[in-house]
């Protein structure tokens, strides 16, 4: 009888810490979402559901929305598709492999508010060594950043350039855990290497790939450094994801009630699109 | 068992990182918390007898002037010691957000953008100052429109540590080089804004030959941010708010707003005079000869002196026909509510505005003073008939006569920041009509949080 509450035992300080870090601020943000402030003496106002109904008749909101979701669209099959790739190519039995890898994992190691200052400097329209290069080779100097058309595409450049090394090492090491003797046995059966690819490693990489696709979409959900350094949002709110949009709320324009509204409906949001991304990669090994 | 396991370890994953990310909005951003030097011995803690004051300010101010007040300041209080936390522009602004809307002890004294004074006083970040300071005739100490601007509901919440005007900067050599006669000294024969295109346009060129422009005729220093952009519209008599500032369509969006807008639009995309840079690179391209041009503060001589440029100064430009609008305004002092220490703090701040710590700062910042004893000496002492000096003769004469100060509302902040945005969206090309109309929308929605503020 005992035995039954030992493995809850067990559990309860990882459990207590998450429900003090994690769900208790979650709560506090659905508290704040249903206030809006007051201005006397700290004391917040009580407006129930005005916080989202407000945000649903809100064209900066759903704008914000459309420009999350159409990040999300390219910037996650990209990554995920270049970081599988990249760690096809350096699972490779080839000398001096090593190297490779530590070289495609440098911007790891680079913070992303730094790369994203480097970035920003090379990409200067007026002072750009970007431009200066494009100028030489004869094009003409592109507004980069500055551009509503271009913005958000540097952002998911940066963002990949920043991400696929880091996703690869999860996916490298999933492909150094498929077992050799089926690669083996599939080549004896006279499978060709696409045959093995699609019959060998893809089906038993779901596992890696379902936690890459899963976490690199929170990820990308929450991305916010490079608009806050680099666009603040802009130009004509182009790169204003949900989360930018959130901290302005907060910290610009005075409205925490907004910006925690903001969060939560992020944050189911971000469910939604998780669970479906579980249904499809169920894992059937 | 399996499936209802991953949706369990899905949602942790995402309450995780979602928490993860909400808890970082909290925190503060990175900053460039520096001591100024002398303050605080390295390893010795500041005896039980002395206090030590923090003060949240401006990049680079410790450089300016502010040190050289600490140290005169704590040679006359020994038992005081102040800190200095420094952040860029628009970071000082979210970090003062951040900190005091968590009603954070760790500053004392907060520096504050003149017409963000009601907006701090609004939310109660700042505590009165009357009661605090020791001098009592601050009254007769300040210009009258710093007084104004560190007012709310009739009490003083700050105390101004400079005022500001603008001049046309202009570089001799590049003038020379195109054979173009430039502005004059004088105040009454102070060039257009249509004289500024016309020479700006045979002042850009190219010069290694590569197709684009490398020497610009014209650019603001404070590029699209209100506190310059402002004095367009009001030199074509529009109103950025209503007189209730809580009111922004019709106003910012007006038809003279716009027309000032499009100006604005045609020095970047129709002319094509200004370099598309932003306001923290505007002061180096002027200084390295690339623009022509330059409406910037007083407080550039420093560093137009130390880079060499060969430079002559006139007159803040007008709107042929209309009125003459300059900028003015600038940043305050004021009593955090949450500080622990608010008698040491307003010591601090009278010493800074008041007593000598003014004169010092003056002479590191070279911005227009507040003070009417500096300004009483600007205006005795001959030296200030010599160039560069002679840049508060105008500076002084505009403070008086031109000046024209940022709209009186609760929610500068959020006015600013939309405003700002929309300006920067207006170089980039985005139609200005298109612009002013979507933040006047926004402004309103923001404002109308502060009507409970309005008898």
């Amino acid at each position: 009888m005992k035995a039954r509450y030992v493995p809850y035992l067990f559990l309860a300080p990882a459990v207590v810490l998450l429900l003090i870090f994690k769900v208790y601020p979650i709560a506090l943000g659905l508290k704040n979402s249903l206030y809006a402030p007051g201005f006397i003496a700290g004391l917040d106002a009580f407006v129930g559901f005005d916080n989202y109904t407000g945000l649903f008749a809100d064209h900066v909101f759903w704008h914000s929305v459309y420009v999350t979701l159409f990040f999300n669209v390219f910037v996650n099959p990209i990554q995920i598709g270049l970081a599988f790739g990249l760690a096809l190519l350096l699972n490779a039995r080839l000398k001096g492999i090593q190297a490779f890898r530590s070289v495609s994992f440098i911007p790891i190691a680079v913070s992303l508010p730094i790369a994203c200052i480097l970035w920003n400097i090379m990409l200067n329209p007026e002072q750009g060594v970007m431009n200066s290069i494009l100028i030489g080779l004869g094009f003409s100097p592109q507004p980069f950043l500055t551009s509503k058309d271009q913005a958000i595409w540097i952002i998911i450049l940066i963002a990949t350039w920043k991400g696929v090394g880091y996703w690869a090492v999860f996916l490298l090491a999933g492909l150094q855990e498929v077992p050799q003797v089926l690669y083996e046995a599939a080549s004896i059966d006279g499978a060709g290497k696409w045959d093995r690819f699609r019959d060998v490693t893809f089906p038993l990489m779901k596992r890696p790939l379902t936690f890459v696709t899963v976490a690199d979409t929170v990820a990308n959900f929450l991305l916010f450094a490079p608009m806050y350094i680099l666009t603040k949002g802009g130009p004509e709110n182009s790169t204003n994801v949900l989360m930018e949009e959130s901290f302005n709320s907060a910290f610009v324009y005075s409205d925490p009630g907004r910006a925690s509204a903001i969060v939560i409906l992020l944050l189911i949001l971000i469910l939604l699109i998780i669970g479906l991304q579980f249904r499809l990669l169920r894992s059937k090994v | 068992m399996k499936k209802s396991l991953s949706a369990l370890v899905a949602s942790i994953l995402v309450l995780t990182l979602a928490a993860g990310c909400t808890s970082s909005n909290n925190a503060t951003p990175a900053s460039t918390d520096t001591a100024a030097p002398g303050t605080e011995a390295p390893g010795k803690k500041p005896d039980s007898g002395t206090a030590e004051i923090t003060m949240i300010t401006l990049s680079d101010w410790d450089k300016h002037g502010l040190n050289d007040v600490i140290a005169g300041f704590e040679k006359q209080n020994p038992g005081i010691k102040v800190k200095l936390e420094m952040y860029p522009f628009r970071q000082l602004f979210e970090t003062i957000e951040v900190k005091l809307g968590s009603k954070s002890k760790e500053y004392d004294v907060v520096t504050i953008d003149g017409p963000l004074v009601s907006n701090y006083s609004a939310k109660g970040y700042v505590d009165p100052l009357e009661p605090l300071l020791s001098s009592r005739d601050w009254q007769s100490k300040w210009i009258e429109s710093s007084i104004q601007a560190g007012t709310y509901n009739g009490k003083l919440m700050a105390a101004p540590m400079n005022t500001s005007s603008q001049v046309l900067y202009y570089n001799k050599d590049i003038f020379a080089k195109k054979g173009i006669a430039p502005p004059s000294f004088d105040i009454d024969k102070r060039w257009t804004w249509e004289q500024i295109i016309d020479a700006a346009k045979q002042l850009t060129y190219d010069t290694n030959g590569d197709g684009q422009n490398d020497i610009f005729g014209f650019s603001f220093e404070q590029i699209g941010r209100a506190y310059q952009m402002l004095a367009l519209s009001e030199s074509l008599g529009a109103k950025p708010l209503s007189g209730s500032g809580l009111t922004a369509t019709g106003f910012v969006n007006s038809e003279k707003s716009l027309q000032a807008a499009k100006f604005y639009s045609d020095l970047y995309n129709t002319w094509k005079v200004s370099p598309k840079i932003t306001a923290e690179e505007s002061g180096d391209f002027f200084a390295t000869g690339k623009v022509a041009m330059f409406v910037g503060g007083t407080w550039n001589t420093g560093k137009f002196n130390e880079a060499k440029v060969n430079y002559g100064i006139a007159p803040h430009p007008f709107f042929a026909g209309q009125k003459i609008a300059t900028p003015t305004g600038s940043w305050h002092v004021g009593v955090s509510k949450y500080s622990a220490k608010k008698e040491a703090a307003a010591k601090f701040i009278d010493y800074l505005t008041v007593g000598e710590g003014s004169k010092i700062w003056f002479n590191g910042n070279h911005d227009l003073p507040s003070n009417n004893d500096i300004l009483k000496m600007i205006n005795d002492d001959k030296k200030y008939d010599q160039f560069p000096d002679n840049i508060y003769r105008i500076a002084t004469y505009e403070a008086q006569h031109t000046a024209v100060p940022r709209p009186v509302t609760p929610g500068f902040l959020e006015f600013e920041s939309l405003f700002n945005k929309a300006y920067d969206d207006i170089k980039n090309g985005t139609d200005p009509k298109k612009a002013l109309d979507d933040i006047a929308v926004q402004m309103d929605r923001q404002l109308k949080k502060y009507e409970s503020l309005a008898k």
